[in-house]
């Protein structure tokens, strides 16, 4: 009887033992996945040491999900010629607002086809602006030499602050923010676009703008769209 | 009234094997895509943060500091973008010595050298210091990833390894191996010896069994 008890009483013990190194490994790997932290320092240009930042500590295996608002929060920044610029400008449009930086190749590339959006949606209600975060002479240089017809604002630090407030913490770029005409947040698609990608976005705030669809739905059915798009071969 | 040794070694075997479901299972927990993060054409995964797609450290050669870079598959480093600088005091350095990289064609940026899977940069330097000061060096570097998402510059204050004698207030810098991260499991050393002294006691209790087992009586006489 007592040497059952006692059996009891290991397995129990091992049981327990299991459990609690199996939670302490799932912390430590949710905690952080990466077992090489540098020097925690966060991205950004010239960013000073501090052994505060816990930017890499918090680094997991994939950007951290960004924190994307439900309403477009107000902000202003300068335009090309350097007034201030308020967002709620284009206030009862839809808006594709474009993050990117003239030293970015996706970003370039998206130039094109941006062109081509703003002045086929034009009519429909869109309006597509850029937030190019860079020095504003380089902005104006670049936007002349592509002929870029939209408007672009520009910044540096406040343009990475309003980047924040719209959920990207970490400066990556190009990244897009779809806007309904009643300032909801659609979506907000990271990387470089391409056609088929920006035609599915609109069309789904359209959607929304039309009543047709609620934002749940048109965010269920971009999901879908995207997952769709990014198992074919390729984009165009 | 004793607990026998294969008792207690089952025992531990069951330990063991918990240990190893709960630590293999807790080691790998999944995260879901979400619908507005989708931004990587190729599907085979999200983008990285830039301290995972990008890995620096630093250490000491003589008289050169080898500045080495670990890039993730997918990601490429910009060669006209490393810059290394003088941090400490009373320190000069050369411009980092850099091997031919990758000619990569851009319809607007045009032909660009870039870094793929790992880079190592050569820089020459003085120090006039007397090592009063821990050796410090800022480290510059821009990239971007193939499906089209590029980082803001990153510069980082290294403190190579080798440089700064024990003691001294140098922060953790790791050159990294070459495996990225995440792709392999690592346990601690008290995770290795639970595991291992599961598998002992395991091996041993089959020993035990077999040496105690005996003929069975034949059946029927």
């Amino acid at each position: 009887m007592i040497e059952r008890s006692l059996k009891f009483a290991g397995m129990l013990v091992v049981v327990l033992f299991g459990a609690w190194a199996g939670t302490r490994t799932y912390l430590a790997h949710r905690a952080a996945p990466t077992d090489e932290p540098l020097v925690r320092v966060a991205a950004g240009e010239a960013s000073p040491p501090s052994k505060s930042d816990a930017a890499v500590e918090s680094a997991s295996g994939v950007l951290p999900p960004a924190r994307v608002p439900a309403r477009l929060p107000a902000f202003s920044l300068a335009g090309l010629d350097g007034r201030p610029t308020p967002i709620d400008r284009w206030h009862g449009r839809a808006i594709v607002l474009n993050f990117w930086a003239t030293w970015c190749a996706p970003c370039r590339r998206e130039i094109p086809l941006l062109t081509r959006v703003s002045h086929d949606w034009a009519q429909r209600g869109v309006s597509v602006v850029g937030v190019a975060v860079d020095h504003p002479e380089a902005v104006a240089r670049f936007v002349g030499e592509l002929h870029v017809d939209y408007p672009v604002l520009t910044g540096e630090q406040d343009a990475l602050d309003v980047a924040k407030a719209l959920g990207v913490d970490t400066p990556v770029f190009p990244f897009t923010v779809f806007v309904d005409r009643g300032g909801d947040v659609v979506a907000l698609y990271l990387g470089e676009l391409h056609a088929a990608e920006i035609d599915l976005l609109l069309g789904e705030v359209t959607r929304v703008d039309r009543d047709e669809e609620s934002l749940e739905q048109a965010r269920a059915h971009i999901d879908a769209g995207l997952a769709k798009l990014a198992s074919a071969p390729a984009h165009p | 009234m004793q607990l026998k040794f294969a008792s207690f070694a089952k025992l531990v075997a069951i330990g063991a094997l918990t240990t190893l479901i709960f630590v293999v299972g807790g080691a790998s927990p999944s995260v879901a895509k979400p619908w507005w993060m989708r931004g990587s054409p190729s599907d085979d995964g999200d983008f990285l943060p830039p301290d995972v797609a990008f890995r620096v450290g630093a250490h000491l050669d003589g008289n050169v500091i080898r500045v080495r870079f670990v890039i993730a598959d997918g990601y490429y480093l910009y060669r006209r973008k490393i810059v290394v600088e003088a941090d400490s005091p009373d320190l000069s350095v050369s411009a980092p010595a850099l091997p031919a990289g990758v000619l990569k064609t851009d319809p607007n940026l045009g032909v660009q050298e870039v870094y793929e899977h790992g880079v190592e940069a050569a820089v020459a330097f003085s120090r006039f210091d007397a090592g009063a000061h821990p050796l410090a060096i800022r480290v510059t570097y821009q990239g971007c990833a193939e499906a089209g998402l590029c980082y803001l510059p990153i510069s980082k204050i290294l403190y190579p390894e080798g440089a700064n004698a024990a003691g001294s207030a140098s922060l953790p810098i790791a050159v990294p191996g070459a495996a990225a991260p995440g792709s392999r499991v690592s346990f601690r050393p008290w995770q290795r010896v639970a595991i291992l002294g599961g598998l002992a006691a395991f091996v041993l209790t089959g020993l035990r069994l077999r040496r105690s087992s005996r003929p069975l009586p034949a059946a029927g006489g």
